[in-house]
């Protein structure tokens, strides 16, 4: 079973448990990933989940102000229109801050 | 007076003159378009990351994205970037002459973007550290080879050009540091302080610094190679313009010529038939 660990609260979660259920007015944010001349999503999410230097974790709403920087590999998003969801990156920065999240690849 | 089938040859090549030149014109306009477009969404990427590095940084010094202790290179290193072609006008040799005054091969390390700058540099005697191609895309461009060039100096100042309007071009001289300073200074700021008691940093504040600085160098640099690419297609545009205002007029000019001499030819014509009649009366 993979465990990730709540950057905000530090406990370890059941991935399959902190992405399956959707319950109804589920919390959401704001996700924009962007490359200087493009916008790859722009849309609310339930979650994102990434991969850096610690390992892969995920953001989920209410998360600390968070900077980090991403290894290559691929954002998991759970989308609330768009519905899961893959970008494949080749390594990036990631902004947390007040529930809008900030992906800045190509850098 | 020429054969009018001789100046119809003419102005058939002078019609493939126009409609190259009309098609040159608006392939060079189209680019401009796409680069201003790029520039403009590149400018919103950089104010974004520099909001965030703005509220981290400690100091008002930009590293270069260098980790402390870090050794550099006790000279300048200066970029030239030049077209990869002709057809770009006199811009390339401005830009070499205005190198060439500053240049000292003791105090400074040259590196060369373009073929045209790189022979005009060979030519004058500069030998340069490293030749970069000028990306031929008007899309994403690897300045990351560039970048770590950069880091290993202490200084860096680039020469290239710049879009003023479709019928002007300059050559513009940036400290690299005070170009990227100078573009964030632009930036509204505001939105608190990041630091470690507000904000989870993954590896730490001071790796994530280095990355930002090290990405809005390149973003930098990006931006100077696209101004450059920008004056470069403004440059050729002024050129095919000009090209495509000549042949205009030659053709004007061939087609009078070519009426000129098919009347000269059926005046003749006729001369020698009312000659010829007036034999035969005789």
């Amino acid at each position: 079973m993979v465990q990730r660990q709540n950057a905000s609260t530090g406990e370890f979660v059941d991935k399959a448990q902190a992405t399956n259920s959707k319950p109804l007015g589920r919390p959401s944010m704001r996700l924009v990933v962007q490359a200087p001349f493009k916008t790859y999503f722009d849309d609310r999410v339930f979650s994102v989940s990434a991969v850096n230097s610690t390992g892969p974790f995920d953001i989920l709403p209410e998360h600390h102000n968070f900077i980090s920087i991403l290894k290559a590999g691929q954002l998991d998003i759970d989308g609330v229109s768009s519905g899961h969801q893959k970008i494949i990156i080749g390594g990036g920065l990631m902004h947390v801050k007040a529930d809008r999240i900030t992906v800045f690849l190509d850098v | 007076m020429r054969n009018p089938s001789d100046i119809s040859e003419d102005l058939d090549a002078m019609a493939t003159m126009l409609d190259l030149t009309g098609a040159f014109q608006g392939l060079a306009s189209m680019h401009i378009a796409q680069i201003k477009n790029r520039v403009v969404a590149s400018q919103r990427f950089f104010a974004e990351l520099w909001h965030i590095y703005d509220q981290i940084r400690v100091d008002e010094l930009f590293h270069f994205g260098r980790a402390s202790g870090e050794n550099v290179i006790n000279k300048e290193l200066v970029i030239a970037i030049t077209a990869e072609g002709g057809f770009s006008g006199d811009i390339d040799k401005r830009l070499v002459d205005e190198l060439l005054q500053n240049y000292d091969k003791d105090k400074q390390d040259v590196i060369v973007i373009g073929h045209h700058g790189a022979i005009q540099l060979a030519r004058a005697g500069v030998g340069f550290k490293r030749y970069f191609k000028l990306p031929a895309s008007d899309s994403n461009i690897n300045v990351q080879p560039l970048a770590a060039e950069v880091k290993k100096y202490r200084t860096t100042s680039v020469y290239y050009q710049t879009y003023i309007s479709l019928m002007s071009q300059e050559v513009k001289k940036i400290e690299l540091h005070e170009a990227v300073t100078t573009a964030g200074k632009n930036v509204a700021s505001g939105g608190g302080l990041i630091d470690e008691k507000t904000y989870i940093f993954e590896p730490d504040s001071f790796a994530v610094m280095a990355h930002l600085e090290r990405s809005m160098m390149e973003i930098t640099l990006s931006q100077t190679i696209f101004d450059s690419k920008l004056a470069q297609y403004a440059s050729r545009f002024r050129a095919m313009s000009a090209a495509h205002d000549k042949s205009r007029d030659n053709r004007d000019n061939l087609k009078l010529e070519f009426n000129h001499a098919r009347r000269a030819k059926s005046d003749e014509r006729l001369k020698e038939i009312i000659n010829g009649l007036k034999a035969v009366r005789l």
